[in-house]
């Protein structure tokens, strides 16, 4: 069901809806979906139906596993992929595909891999003078100047802008990833996956990066990313992506510390955490399956622990878990809570045995 | 605003500014790789031989000596005399500006046409891609040489000949390697955020992506001309070729040929020079392979 | 007892363009049987050539400079040829890679590659490897291993084909598995499976274990010794626990303080100062030291070695003393 729909029925039966996008809402995302066909006519669900908004000024995590979808929203947010249906709206204008180079300014991308987001024949000086000049952004006299601020705003010295990629580490790479995007002066950055690839030390020093600017620019971010404690660390608010939909979202500290899908609950449980000494035990069994081939009814039922025989026949939709703060659940027993802060399930009935949870993957 | 974040983050001290000096350049590189130097000399010696042909060829290639035909190396005659008493020296090195020019002048077209196809089908894909290479696949299911040798034939023999059978032939491996080259960058990161950073297509496609995907297309542009050079030899060797007198070397070759039992220096010492501009050729391009690579 | 494995001042070079360096400088540990050791490092660490070292398995830009590995008390020889293949002993260990997908050949089912060791090495005949095969798929949690046995690497998902790389590893019947980075790739909720799988395996054929990783996060669970690796050399061993409670190089103790955990997000993760130096051009001395808050003078002109620094502890640090009286103090955060 859209989520246009779910809101109206909610406002129809007057009770809190999916809906308390803060405002004022930046970057919208009403019902996207991206389906690709696929031979014997079968149809690839990369994304279904995801809505969400931004805030100014907010972070938003996006968290999900491989294939979960996350990386082809942000594609679709940046104009990379058309969507299949759906609509993007920013400062409330839609965005089509083709768009004005404003609007293509405004929202930025810092990639995955620092190995492949430069290219490796332009000097770090040649990229960022380029974009400044081609935006008419700075008068041809203050190119070098604000370059050299650029270089600062990241931390990096005056003199790399002399440099090839090839001269820099992983950590340095994506912190000249990060100014090419601030040149253009934009108001969003989606952030995929950026500190995946950086080695633990260099990861807290880009992490920092994105908190400044996010607070002291005031840029607004989409933080995509499968690190639990990441997202954790940076994020107001929190949107946990399965199979190409979203079946968990709320704010952070809500969403954390009473998570109330399996899904969020299985991947609070098996972050690694530091001073664990005790194997976590895996809650849930076997892998996804294909977005070829998406389950019927709950696609996550086939491993979930808690499933039941509804999960199968009936779809369950993003709706609030009710505890006052913005939270909501695509799952028929949202309204369980969580047992402890790793996101225990609650036991199933007595007659159960722990087996259940203890399932050979 | 400039120093706020460097400083509150504590970032200007994490990561020494060290790795950014000592870098090496593309000039020493090129010095560095034994291939290309090699390469480099070699080429450099023919090219400086042929053009100072007309300061240290000692006479017209077409002026004849009956007095001393086929003669040996001498004072007179450094490196002998063919039958016709024409100075195998000087021949030497107005067949090498003539076969040179020609390899060289009969690779522009087909290396600026191929890159220019091959980068617009690798990036735009679609039907004209499609079509292109259709073309192509026919054009590469020809045998090469009988190619060469019908268009001459149609044609007419002579450099226009051969200029216009490479033009027509010689363009679909740079197209294909570059076609190539440029599908893959496509799908980069890097591409994604010129196009994302609002630059226009065309810019991405030929001042980004272009100068990354050439480099194959180059280094295929030294075998080229090898391999031009050695198919004018071998349509002078048919008669096909640069017209006499003019000299090249595929004619010298075919005109010693008579010779190989008591002159054999007629035919051999052209054949060495083809060999040697080969080898120079395809080592360089060797080299330039190595150094052009972006690390 | 005798450690089942034990490596000696194992040193690897590695060529790269016209100099040469050394990746692992000079590493030595121990494992008992059934014990299990985790060694974390960053990326150029020297963790992975360390295992392929081992292995005999560098890759044609490395070379094994010198060192010692002794297995079941008989001495191996990796740099002999012919290491790699057949060697009655090496038969005791496997290595788990960490891309599954590059790491199998990608035109051989899976069954086949898993039946490969039992037939050509052990010398079961095509039955009974086959046999033996199914029977490794089972083990490692692949369900309908009939229909799978005839699978490529490809049409699997990273998690099993992972499983199948263990059941290769398994299949030769070793005493000593090597894992270089075997759930990096992997989901974080496969990545859970994948470490139950091989705690179960541990404790049901009493294997001993050398898991490399760069994610301190996991170690825990996996091992219970911990070594630590900075620029080709060991600069830290002992109990897991006690090292990621009280760390005794300051090496260790940055990568503590710059990991995140998402059970105290309001902690700061701070950044090391610095950055990995080439290996080309190492510091002198203790190679951490122009990183290091307490690195004095004598830490950039002495060669500091792994030294005991309590039972069971070593640390390669001038200053581990201090450090220790650091941590214990009550303002630490």
């Amino acid at each position: 069901m859209a989520r246009a729909e779910v809101n109206r029925a909610h406002a129809a039966a007057d009770t809190p809806g999916p809906d308390r996008a803060p405002t004022p809402a930046l970057l919208e995302v009403e019902d996207l979906s991206v389906f690709f066909a696929v031979e014997h006519g079968r149809l690839l669900r990369a994304v279904d139906e995801v809505s969400f908004s931004v805030g100014r000024g907010e972070v938003l995590g996006l968290v999900g596993e491989s294939g979960c979808g996350k990386t082809t929203v942000a594609k679709c947010i940046v104009g990379q992929i058309t969507p299949t249906t759906g609509t993007l709206l920013f400062e409330g204008r839609k965005l089509g595909s083709q768009r004005r180079a404003e609007d293509r300014r405004a929202i930025q991308m810092v990639f995955q891999d620092p190995y492949s987001s430069l290219n490796p024949r332009m000097s770090v000086r040649q990229v960022l003078r380029e974009l400044l000049r081609v935006h008419h952004l700075v008068p041809s006299s203050g190119i070098e100047r604000r370059c050299r601020e650029l270089m600062d705003l990241v931390g990096l010295p005056a003199d790399a802008l002399d440099g090839l990629p090839s001269q820099f580490s992983g950590g340095q790479r994506q912190r000249i990833a990060i100014a090419r995007a601030l040149a253009v002066e934009p108001q969003v950055i989606i952030a995929d996956e950026p500190v995946s690839a950086l080695d633990v030390s260099v990861q807290a020093t880009i992490l920092r990066l994105f908190e400044d600017l996010n607070s002291r620019l005031g840029l607004t971010i989409v933080f995509i990313s499968h690190n639990l404690a990441v997202v954790r660390r940076l994020s107001g608010r929190v949107a946990v992506m399965y199979l190409g939909r979203i079946v968990e979202e709320g704010d952070r500290e809500s969403v954390f510390s009473d998570p109330r899908h399996p899904y969020t609950r299985a991947l609070l449980g098996a972050a690694p955490r530091l001073h664990q000494t005790e194997l976590a035990r895996p809650s849930v069994k076997g892998e996804p399956p294909s977005p070829i081939d998406i389950p019927p009814g709950c696609p996550f039922h086939p491993r979930c622990p808690r499933a039941e025989a509804v999960c199968s026949a009936d779809r369950p939709v993003l709706e609030s878990v009710q505890t006052g703060a913005w939270h909501l659940a695509a799952c028929h027993f949202r309204h369980e809570a969580a047992l402890n802060a790793q996101g225990a399930m609650p036991l199933p009935e007595p007659e159960e045995t722990s087996e259940s949870a203890e399932e050979a993957p | 605003m400039s120093t706020a974040l460097a400083s509150s983050a504590g970032l200007g001290d994490s990561e020494a500014p060290q790795t950014v000096a000592g870098r090496p350049g593309l000039g020493s590189r090129a010095l560095h790789s034994p291939t290309f130097m090699a390469g480099a000399i070699m080429t450099t010696t023919i090219v400086a031989l042929v053009v100072l042909a007309p300061v240290i060829g000692r006479y017209s290639p077409v002026a004849l000596d009956p007095l001393h035909p086929l003669s040996g190396p001498s004072g007179l005659h450094w490196l002998g005399t063919d039958e016709l008493g024409r100075d195998t020296w000087s021949r030497l090195l107005y067949g090498g500006r003539t076969d040179l020019q020609v390899g060289f002048l009969a690779v522009v077209f087909p290396f600026c046409f191929g890159v220019f196809i091959g980068t617009v089908c690798g990036y735009f894909g679609g039907r004209l891609d499609a079509a292109v290479m259709r073309v192509v696949d026919v054009v590469l299911a020809f045998p090469f040489f009988v190619l060469i040798i019908a268009l001459v034939f149609v044609v007419g023999v002579g450099t226009h000949g051969i200029y216009i059978a490479f033009g027509l032939t010689d363009w679909v491996v740079y197209a294909r390697t570059t076609r190539s080259a440029t599908m893959i960058a496509r799908n980069l990161d890097w591409v994604a955020a010129a196009e994302g950073g609002g630059l226009s297509r065309t810019r991405v496609l030929w001042r980004h992506i272009l100068p990354n995907t050439i480099t194959q297309a180059i280094v295929y542009s030294m075998s080229d001309i090898v391999i031009v050079i050695l198919a004018v030899v071998a349509l002078g060797y048919l008669g096909l070729g640069i017209q006499p007198p003019a000299p090249d070397w595929g004619s010298m070759i075919t005109d010693g040929q008579s010779f190989l039992q008591s002159d054999q220096w007629l035919a051999i010492l052209p054949g060495i020079a083809v060999v040697f501009t080969g080898i120079g050729l395809s080592l360089l391009g060797d080299g330039l392979a190595d150094v052009l690579r972006p690390e | 007892m005798t450690p089942l494995l034990e490596v000696e001042d194992l040193v690897v070079e590695v060529r790269h363009q016209s100099s040469a360096f050394r990746a692992v400088n000079g590493v030595s540990f121990s494992l008992e049987r059934g014990a299990a050791l985790a060694i974390v490092g960053e990326s150029g660490s020297g963790k992975s050539l360390t295992l392929r070292a081992i292995m005999g398995l560098l890759p044609n830009s490395g070379r094994l400079l010198s060192g010692r590995v002794v297995v079941g008390g008989v001495e191996l020889d990796p740099g002999a040829r012919g290491y790699g293949r057949g060697h009655r002993q090496r038969e005791r260990m496997s290595i788990v890679f960490q891309d599954a997908l590059s790491a199998l050949n990608p035109v051989a089912t899976v069954g086949h590659q898993i039946a490969e060791a039992p037939r050509h090495v052990l010398g079961l005949s095509r039955h009974a490897s086959r046999q033996r095969a199914m029977e490794l798929l089972r083990q490692v949690g692949i369900p309908d291993p009939e229909r799978r046995y005839g699978a490529f690497p490809h049409e699997l998902s990273g998690g099993t084909r992972q499983r199948v790389m263990i059941a290769i590893a398994l299949s030769s019947d070793p005493a000593i598995l090597l894992c270089d980075e075997p759930t990096t790739a992997l989901d974080v909720t496969i990545q859970t499976q994948i470490l139950a799988l091989l705690a179960d395996l541990r404790a049901e054929r009493g294997l001993s274990l050398v898991f490399v990783t760069h994610d301190l996060g996991v170690v825990g669970q996996v091992a219970e010794e911990l070594a630590v690796m900075y620029t080709g050399r060991l600069v830290e061993t002992g109990p897991t626990a006690q090292v990621l409670a009280a760390p005794r190089h300051p090496y260790t103790a940055g990568l503590l303080a710059a990991a995140l955990d998402v059970d105290t997000p309001d902690r700061e993760p701070l950044a090391i100062p610095g950055s990995l130096p080439d290996p080309r051009q190492l510091p002198s001395g203790c190679t951490f030291h122009p990183r290091c808050a307490l690195a004095t003078l004598e830490c950039a002109t002495t060669d500091v070695v792994l030294e005991p620094v309590g039972p069971l502890r070593q640390a390669a640090c001038l200053h581990s003393d201090q450090l220790a009286l650091l941590q214990a103090a009550p303002s630490r955060g």
